[in-house]
């Protein structure tokens, strides 16, 4: 996998406290990767050192195989900052067209992709209007379609959802995955983790300056796939029989004519043989639920016990 | 370069979108159309005590006609004044508070070099201050020599000195605006500002006084802070003969206005102090953490 983010040790000492300290993770092309951790992990300081703004105080920092500090590299970079402040005074229209300028895009190609963007994140007919006059979350439309607008091949969004309804936040999610599809990679920091599970291929869990892990989501819970199950009753053949396809976590017997089993399997082709043998055993299948590994948990647990977790993938 | 005239090409947008262009003109029209009317009615009461003592007509040169060229004198200092609070507070948060409201970080994550911005913000307020300056010492000037027909000597020295003086606070203003907070800048620059002021001050009453120290003070302050020798020397070019034998007579006992054409070494002093302002800002900014 080539890296579109490679950081080896980084390090960022602000008056002899080390806000990140010895961060190492790889983004490769074309992923949609999550950066999570909770407040003052150094996840704002650690983008701003991914984009030139903020000189490290030591290791190596390359993105798109170069420095931030070289234009040529920033060239090719979306970002929507957290604090989406722009100048009020422009319309949006002169605003995406004073980044597309700023970009390096041909006065041609500003006039026909300006209302492209705009389109895309929901602002089309708006752009006449000044941006003071704007919602929060139309701001927050409008950095994201700044961000997008020079067609760049790495798109860092710093919390893109945070000012949007529940439409709006669907509407983000479709155009990351569509970022995906054109190539583009996203470095997505964001505290939904709901939104992470449904849109990055890996994530990177940061504490105090340092990657306490990374990987996909498969490798950071081990490669175990929960699934919950639902019988109408649980005989003992047939539970020796789960047992023997997968490790039997946790059941639950308290409602009448039903039996509630927590599963771990190592694959997801071992569902169907979960089906089977339910069905060979003779009892009633009322639910057999693969679920997604729970980001919050892993947060949760990772947060409180971080000396437990495993370094996953580290670059 | 091309980056730095789209920032400089933002800033008198800015300068024009915010008004602050408008309210300038319109503030500034009120007070030059009050000043000249009180110039006006000076004219014609002069007019008026010529005939009276039978005179057909006065000299513009003459001493008769020192009122209207005191008159065109303080008419510039007013001006000099008005382009130096200009100058620093439009120019005060030029960099400070983009980077204060979170508006510089999605500015600098794009192709542009941190020292074309600020090479852009200087030259978009330098427009905007130099080009107002310059319309009101016009409008001032051109209005007294219409009222009046008195046309300092030499005008076009004189208000170049000023734009230079105006150019060179901007330029520090900027500096300020990359090294401190908005407010910060702006009480440290009117501090200088001051500092100047008070070297011509200093060397006025060691002048008069034949005070050798004061004399040194007034020389350091005013390398220090050059824009009130730039004033000075201005008014050397905007005084007739007999405004500056009077001067000389009074041993420079006034500091608002000089007898002395300014040291050239003092004006290329100026620039090159605005030079390196702006060079120190661009240097100093590249290396600043946001």
């Amino acid at each position: 996998m080539s890296a579109t983010i490679e950081t080896r040790e980084l390090r960022k000492v602000y008056r002899g406290r080390a806000v990140v300290d010895g961060l190492s993770l790889t983004v490769g092309e074309g992923e949609v990767f999550g950066f999570l951790g909770p407040n003052g992990a150094g996840k704002s300081t650690t983008v701003k050192m991914l984009l030139g703004l903020v000189r490290p105080s030591g290791g190596e920092v390359r993105v798109l195989g170069g420095s931030p500090d070289d234009p040529g590299v920033r060239a090719q970079l979306g970002f929507l900052p957290e604090q989406f402040r722009f100048q009020t005074w422009m319309t949006g229209e002169e605003f995406l067209t004073f980044h597309g300028r700023l970009a390096g895009l041909a006065a041609a190609e500003v006039r026909t992709r300006v209302p492209e963007v705009l389109a895309r994140v929901g602002l089309a007919g708006r752009g006449r209007e000044a941006l003071g006059g704007y919602s929060k979350g139309m701001l927050q439309r409008a950095g994201l379609a700044a961000a997008i607008l020079a067609r760049p091949r790495l798109v860092f969004l710093d919390e893109p959802t945070s000012a949007l309804d529940p439409i709006g936040r669907v509407e983000v999610r479709e155009i990351i995955e569509a970022l995906r599809g054109e190539g583009v990679a996203v470095f997505l920091n964001s505290h939904l983790l709901a939104e992470v599970e449904q849109v990055c291929d890996r994530v990177a869990f940061v504490k105090a300056g340092r990657v306490l892990r990374q990987g996909t989501l498969r490798e950071l819970t081990g490669g175990v796939v929960p699934v919950e199950v639902v019988v109408d009753t649980l005989s003992a053949e047939l539970r020796a029989a789960l047992a023997r396809l997968a490790e039997v976590r946790h059941i639950d017997e308290n409602v009448p004519g039903r039996a509630a089993l927590e599963l771990w399997v190592g694959r997801e082709d071992i569902l169907p043989a979960l089906a089977d043998a339910i069905h060979e055993h003779g009892a009633r299948l009322y639910t057999l639920n693969p679920r997604r590994p729970d980001l919050e948990t892993m947060f949760l647990d990772l947060m409180d016990h971080p000396a437990s977790a495993p370094e996953v993938a580290r670059a | 370069m091309r980056k730095a005239l789209l920032i400089a090409e933002l800033s008198l947008r800015e300068a024009v979108r915010k008004r602050l262009v408008v309210v300038l003109l319109l503030l500034t029209a009120a007070f030059v159309g009050f000043y000249l009317y009180g110039v006006w009615r000076l004219e014609g009461t002069l007019a008026q005590r010529a005939i009276d003592a039978g005179l057909e007509s006065r000299s513009s040169t003459g001493a008769a006609n020192i009122p209207i060229m005191y008159a065109a004198l303080f008419g510039m200092y007013l001006v000099f004044f008005l382009g130096s609070l200009m100058a620093v507070l439009s120019t005060v948060g030029a960099v400070s508070a983009d980077v204060e409201n979170g508006v510089m970080q999605s500015v600098l994550a794009r192709p542009i070099r941190r020292a074309e911005l600020v090479a852009g913000r200087w030259l978009g307020f330098t427009l905007v201050n130099v080009g107002y300056v310059a319309l009101v010492s016009a409008a001032l000037l051109g209005g007294i020599a219409a009222l009046t027909g008195y046309v300092p000597p030499d005008a076009l020295p004189a208000v170049g000195l000023i734009l230079l003086a105006v150019a060179l606070l901007t330029a520090l203003t900027v500096l300020g605006s990359t090294l401190f907070t908005t407010l910060a800048n702006g009480i440290g620059v009117f501090v200088l500002y001051g500092a100047g002021f008070a070297g011509g001050i200093l060397t006025a009453i060691g002048s008069f006084s034949d005070s050798p120290t004061l004399l040194t003070l007034g020389r350091v302050a005013s390398v220090l802070m050059p824009t009130n020798s730039l004033w000075l020397g201005a008014t050397y070019h905007l005084q007739p003969e007999v405004l500056r034998q009077l001067g000389a007579a009074s041993r420079g006992a006034n500091p608002l206005f000089s007898t002395d054409p300014i040291a050239p070494g003092m004006v290329l002093w100026a620039a090159l102090y605005a030079a390196l302002a702006i060079g120190l800002a661009m240097w100093r900014f590249s290396r600043r953490d946001l």
